[in-house]
């Protein structure tokens, strides 16, 4: 396995980040927001994010 | 603070944590933090734009991955700040309060958050990941059979596409028990302990573990002989943090 380019390796740690920010953690009600952040609209986000770390996989495997 | 502001919640913490602890750590929108106190509890919070939060905006901005980045990255290095200094228990990214006196309505209203700061109090968060290259682990299963390589004859092919086959499930079958008996091995050294989704298809282990400040070398140990017991067979580990408890702090453990 050859060791990730310091950018993947950034994005990765971002993606185990973003996983824990959003979806851990306690969840209160009486948030104003909380239901919009609270299922899909941040996937699309996060969604963004993955799709930028395997497009900086394949030019890493290049 | 206005009236066009709103108060980010990034977690809780005891009512007699020194403020200090988060003094100079910059906030969402580079904000100040500040504690919001109540009865025993204190919610971490700082100043931020309604224009941005606010629920028709908001959607708009949860879809800009370089926004989101942004304030997720602001949202863990409020709550890392208290790392090893003070027990925090994280809110889930986006809690957003009209003001002071609607924070601390929230905190009367939660009389448990108390209860779960204590049960987190000096323990620590950690990842493992443990990766597999199935190349390798391949590689090991062709030898340890003693392969014999190349014959032209069809027989020889089908022998070979059977094997392939056979090697298919053995790989599946180590990944399968390694992620297993390397889960319990580092749930030895924790006090509690989390398997995530993988993220990837060569990731064997999405783990987190909440261990005892004191046994962090305990945790380091176990990742270092995982890592030598298994590096032949083609799998890498890898911890992170110590990170504040996000796995730890909601009653829900995903599977």
């Amino acid at each position: 396995m050859s060791s990730p380019s310091p950018a993947l390796q950034q994005q990765v740690t971002l993606v185990e980040l973003v996983d824990r920010v959003l979806n851990k953690g306690v969840a209160l009600t009486g948030d104003i927001t909380l239901s919009v952040a609270g299922v899909d609209l941040v996937y699309v986000g996060l969604r963004l994010l993955l799709a930028s770390v395997s497009t900086l996989e394949q030019l890493d495997a290049e | 603070m206005t009236a066009a502001d709103a108060l980010y919640v990034y977690g809780v913490v005891r009512s007699d944590t020194p403020a200090d602890v988060f003094a100079g750590v910059e906030g969402m929108d580079d904000g100040p933090v500040r504690l919001v106190g109540a009865d025993g509890v204190a919610a971490i919070a700082s100043s931020v734009p309604l224009a941005e939060f606010d629920t028709d905006v908001l959607e708009l901005n949860l879809k800009d991955g370089a926004w989101l980045e942004q304030k997720v990255q602001a949202h863990n290095r409020v709550l890392a700040a208290a790392v090893r200094k003070a027990t925090v228990l994280p809110l889930r990214f986006g809690a957003i309060y009209r003001g002071e006196d609607h924070v601390r309505t929230m905190l009367g209203e939660r009389p448990e958050l108390e209860a779960q700061l204590a049960r987190l109090e000096g323990l620590l968060e950690f990842g493992v990941k443990a990766m597999l290259d199935s190349e390798v682990l391949r590689t090991r299963l062709e030898e340890s059979r003693g392969v014999e390589a190349d014959e032209g004859s069809g027989r020889a092919y089908m022998l070979r596409k059977g094997l392939a086959r056979e090697l298919d499930e053995e790989v599946r079958a180590f990944a399968a028990t390694c992620a297993e008996a390397s889960h319990e091995r580092l749930a030895a050294v924790a006090v509690d302990a989390r398997v995530n989704p993988a993220q990837s298809p060569e990731m064997l282990l999405n783990g987190a573990y909440l261990v005892e400040a004191g046994r962090e070398d305990a945790l380091r140990r176990t990742v270092d002989e995982l890592n030598k017991q298994f590096r032949p067979d083609g799998v890498a580990y890898e911890v992170t943090g110590p990170w504040p408890p996000y796995n730890f702090a909601g009653e829900e453990s995903e599977g």
